[in-house]
């Protein structure tokens, strides 16, 4: 595969080059401690009605995007726990998605596993439907950290996955792994982290911990029998997560996103080039492009409208039985708001706003908040607008000062 | 009108001891009141007044009561004030009267208010009706309380009538006592008019409205009158009596009580106290015993809005047509921007206005703590009031610094005789007398720094007593004290809204708590911040807000951008409410909590 470089993207959407398709699965083995994504245990048998009512959402999403679609740069299976459907239907869905719309040749097609659903068959599944991509919730290394958050795999589970996807032939791997968890510590976080590069993926993920009200963490920490992670502990463990990684020749090009780049590697670390295994549907979120989501909850935005669809799965079964999306709500941004999205998305990525860009956002590289931003270490030197590792982490604040 | 058959009377009680009630009852009796208009507490007016249950303004009404003798009487009742800010207030009611009711809960007992309005009605030479409410309830101990009137008016038990406000009981028995033991009113009607204002209220339709007392003389409506006080004439719109609504008459003469409206647009012109006289035949001296109001305790007051300034203004100027103990003046905050300065006569005077101006004026606001107004001597030989601690100024300039005074009566179970004298030798009271009203219930008499007074005092002595204590005091003039300006810093700079002035031996604990409440309430910032109390450059306190390390929201989970940006944009708009204070950012909110005084920690 080669390396994909993204356009340079400007304030219209279309300009980004990139197109994805979004199709959400909501089914799980088990709810995890700490995930408030749309997604329900049991439900065995609406599985594969859902997946058959996915196609014909797909249909039906197409048909409004016009008679000239995009062509897709990226498609993204995500959960809840996709490969609880059988690799078959995975396929179908793809199959139909093909049918219905121009791919790239070099199309990134990833699916969300979780290692305790992928054995040597599913992993041979997945290539054969033509999966290009696969993202395993990891989490962590540690017995007792896994256990905390309610994952059923053990540290070894995901080394087996690992290798039955590469036996399969999957050309990209990432692995997301969660800090500040508890019972994890400094040592335990360091070995984690060690062990995910051990395994070799081409791409990491590595989250704080966020406590969403919904689940059992949010109930936990509002009944004072958990503590809110320490913004400071989160900080050290984040700092930990970019030293080891620096140290191992990995590229952070976005706040939580870490990239291999056999390209590159070697090379002179350029500022602000993206690493070769950037996730490139995820790429299409932060440049604020278009894409399709398909799904109960999925999240969609063509033609400067976001739109959104309801969360419950008999309530999509319904809808698409009916003949009809089940738009929950959707939302057409003003100018202003439309510019505000752009730079706190654009800002989470390495490469920032080049001068022009900032410009247009109407923030002066050169001016007086940019400058305090510098000089406290947030903002990179340097002719554009982009977060340094530690401007990362305090993304929140760096956006809320410049749009102010 | 026949003078015999009038009775000018005032109720003195302490809050919650039925005076509302009972006068319900009275007008009850008299049928003052048609069942339909018949609403709980007739007499307080404002709805502020009603959710608190106490009376802020005075109010008049005639009573029509056929008493045991077979004649016809006019009773007036002047209900009076029950809070130590008003007490001058209250005086003037007094004035008005010849006789008080002097009623006292039959569970509580006598309270150092009603104490402190008893002296003030002896004074004036009333006389004195002891009343003892609330027998019907079964903690009632009428024989106690009984022996502890008996013991501050010198009268006997058997002169006491025991009442119900509720039920009703013994109140026919109060109503002939009221014509038997008041006496009539003396007052010459041939004389130059001359009618004390006792209480003066704003109206929007009718302008000011005065409710007098006549005292000599007659005025009539359309007469020319002068405010012989304020010095303006002008034509008497309109007189009248209260039976309780307005009805108007030809006129008001010797004797009698009840309104005049002076045709003024501003309550200034016709301030509680004054003298109410005919400007074609005006009296040669006004009635004795008027005082300017005199604020006691300063605040500032800013809007949380800068934008809300003017709105802050016409507020002002608004509650001051109806309030002449109001006064204020602009000024400028580094901290909280535009802002007023204002007096009040009290801390409820003070609650009352902020109040009355986020709730009429819809406004948001700031209110700095409360001080008091310190007079000090420059060693230039120059004198200057300081209104407001961050004008202080340098110790090297300062000769010396005197602070107000105040003589304080507090009442209390003997039980808690040490933990009343406890709390005001920690507030730097000095005891001047100590009497026992009976053998459970004592009198203690201090000299106290109001400004101890207003800091919290009053929740204190509440508390350490159970609730069993009460307090009065009244203005005892200056004294030098050592006191020194505290100055709180952010990042090296003073943040004028956080200056204190206290006595030299509480700063450290005033600073240390100032310091450490603030680190609570500022977040964390892009750098690290120092806080510190100090005195002129001498660091006293300090403590340190590490920097902030994370501020970012995870994964945009299935595309959700949406919730992200509402999330950020939230936190944009945060960011602008926050004050700048040199690079650290403060929360209007760490402001009003900074500032907040119902918490005992700074002190």
């Amino acid at each position: 595969m080669t390396a994909v470089a993204p356009s340079r993207p400007g304030l219209a959407m279309e300009a980004t080059g990139l197109f994805g398709v979004y199709a959400h699965v909501p089914f799980c083995l088990s709810r995890c401690h700490y995930c408030d994504f749309v997604t329900y245990t049991g439900m065995e048998g609406l599985r594969r009605p859902y997946a058959a009512a996915l196609l014909a959402e797909a249909e039906l999403a197409v048909a409004a995007t016009g008679p000239e679609p995009s062509t897709v740069t990226s498609v993204f299976i995500g959960g809840g726990t996709p490969t609880l459907l059988p690799a078959g239907d995975l396929g179908r869905l793809l199959e139909r998605l093909r049918e219905l719309l121009p791919f790239a040749p070099d199309v990134e097609v990833t699916v969300e596993a979780n290692p305790e659903t992928v054995d040597q068959a599913v992993a041979d599944g997945l290539v054969e439907a033509g999966v290009t991509r696969v993202s395993l919730g990891a989490q962590s290394f540690d017995e007792g950290v896994l256990a905390a958050l309610g994952r059923t795999h053990g540290p070894a589970r995901v080394g087996q996955a690992v290798a039955a996807l590469r036996r399969a032939g999957v050309e990209a791997l990432n692995l997301d792994l969660i800090f500040g968890c508890p019972s994890e510590d400094d040592a335990s976080w360091a070995d984690s982290l060690a062990a995910a590069v051990a395994l070799g993926p081409d791409h990491l993920s590595a989250y704080a911990l966020t406590i969403e009200a919904a689940t059992r963490f949010g109930r936990m920490v509002a009944d004072g029998r958990m503590a809110e992670p320490d913004e400071d502990l989160l900080a050290d463990r984040y700092e930990t997560a970019c030293a080891v990684l620096a140290a191992s020749g990995w590229r952070h090009y976005e706040v939580s996103n870490w990239a291999r780049d056999p390209v590159l590697a070697g090379a002179p670390h350029r500022r602000g080039a993206l690493p070769s295994r950037a996730s490139r549907h995820n790429l299409t979120y932060w440049r604020r492009g278009p894409y399709l989501g398909l799904g109960a909850g999925a999240h969609e935005f063509t033609g400067g409208v976001r739109r959104w669809n309801g969360p419950g799965v008999p309530a999509y079964l319904a809808a698409l039985a009916a003949g009809r999306r089940p738009t929950a709500g959707e939302e057409r941004l003003d100018g202003e708001q439309a510019a505000f999205e752009l730079l706190a998305l654009r800002l989470r990525t390495a490469d920032g706003l080049d001068q022009a860009e900032a410009e247009r956002l109407g923030i002066d590289p050169t001016g007086a908040p940019v400058a305090e931003l510098r000089r406290a270490g947030l903002l990179a030197p340097g002719p554009g607008v982009a977060l340094t590792e530690r401007g990362m982490f305090l993304h929140g604040e760096v956006v809320a000062r410049l749009a102010a | 009108m026949d003078l015999a058959r009038l009775r000018n009377f005032c109720i003195i009680a302490h809050i919650d001891h039925g005076k509302s009630t009972l006068a319900d009852r009275l007008l009850d009796l008299t049928h003052a009141v048609s069942e339909r208009q018949m609403r709980d507490q007739y007499l307080d007016k404002m709805e502020l007044e009603r959710e608190r249950g106490i009376t802020i303004k005075a109010n008049a009404v005639r009573l029509a009561y056929q008493a045991g003798d077979g004649l016809d009487y006019v009773l007036n009742l002047i209900d009076t004030p029950g809070h130590v800010d008003f007490t001058y207030e209250v005086s003037r009611a007094l004035a008005a009267c010849e006789g008080a009711v002097l009623l006292v809960d039959a569970v509580q007992g006598i309270e150092a208010q009603t104490l402190a309005n008893l002296y003030l009605a002896l004074e004036a030479d009333l006389a004195i009706i002891p009343v003892i409410n609330k027998i019907d309830l079964p903690a009632a101990q009428p024989e106690r309380v009984a022996r502890e009137i008996s013991q501050v008016l010198g009268v006997a038990t058997s002169e006491m009538l025991p009442v119900s406000a509720k039920t009703g009981q013994g109140v026919p028995e109060l109503l002939e006592a009221i014509v038997q033991r008041v006496p009539p009113p003396k007052g010459d009607l041939d004389a130059p008019a001359r009618a004390l204002v006792f209480d003066s209220l704003y109206d929007s339709y009718r302008g000011v409205i005065t409710y007098v007392r006549m005292v000599d003389g007659r005025l009539a409506r359309r007469e020319r009158v002068l405010m012989m006080v304020a010095g303006g004439t002008s034509e008497a719109e309109e007189v009248g009596v209260f039976a309780p609504e307005a009805v108007t008459t030809d006129e008001l003469a010797a004797g009698e009580v009840g309104y005049l409206i002076p045709g003024v647009k501003d309550v200034r012109q016709a301030k509680v106290g004054d003298t109410v006289t005919g400007a074609a035949r005006p009296a040669a001296e006004p009635l004795p015993g008027y005082r300017e109001p005199r604020p006691m305790v300063y605040s500032g007051l800013y809007p949380i809005e800068g934008d809300d300034f003017p709105d802050l203004r016409d507020a002002l100027d608004r509650l001051r047509l109806n309030d002449a103990a109001l006064v204020y003046e602009p000024e400028t905050s580094a901290a909280l921007g535009f802002g007023f300065r204002c007096g009040f006569l009290g801390l409820l005077h003070m609650d009352i206005v902020r109040e009355r101006l986020e709730r009429e004026f819809d406004l948001a606001l700031i209110t700095t703590a409360p001080n008091v107004a310190y007079r000090v001597t420059m060693v230039t030989g120059e004198t200057i009031m300081v209104s407001n601690p961050s004008e202080l100024p340098d110790q090297n300039l300062i000769d010396r610094i005197e602070e107000p005074f105040v003589a304080g009566m507090v009442l209390c179970p003997a039980d808690y005789i040490g933990a009343v004298m406890e709390l005001c030798q920690g507030r730097r009271g000095v005891l001047d007398t100590m009497e026992y009203l009976s053998e459970e219930r004592v009198e203690l008499r201090y000299q106290l720094p109001l400004a101890e007074i207003i800091f919290d005092f009053f929740d204190q002595l509440k508390s350490r007593t159970r609730g069993y204590a009460s307090l009065d005091y009244e203005p005892s003039g200056y004294r030098e004290a050592s006191l020194v300006k505290v100055d709180v810093l952010l990042q090296g700079e003073p943040v004028d809204a956080f200056s204190a002035i206290v006595h030299k031996d509480k700063a450290y604990a005033y600073g240390r708590a100032m310091v450490s409440r603030l680190r609570r309430l500022i977040p964390r910032q892009l750098y690290e911040v120092a806080i510190q109390a100090a005195i002129g450059s001498r660091v006293i306190a300090r403590e340190t807000i590490s920097p902030r390390r994370k501020d970012v929201l995870a994964k945009c989970y299935g595309g959700d951008v949406t919730r992200k940006r509402k999330l950020l944009e939230r936190q944009k708009e945060g960011k602008r409410r926050m004050k700048q204070i040199g690079r650290v950012e403060v929360p209007q909110e760490a402001f009003v909590a900074a500032l907040r005084t119902d918490d005992s920690e700074t002190r």
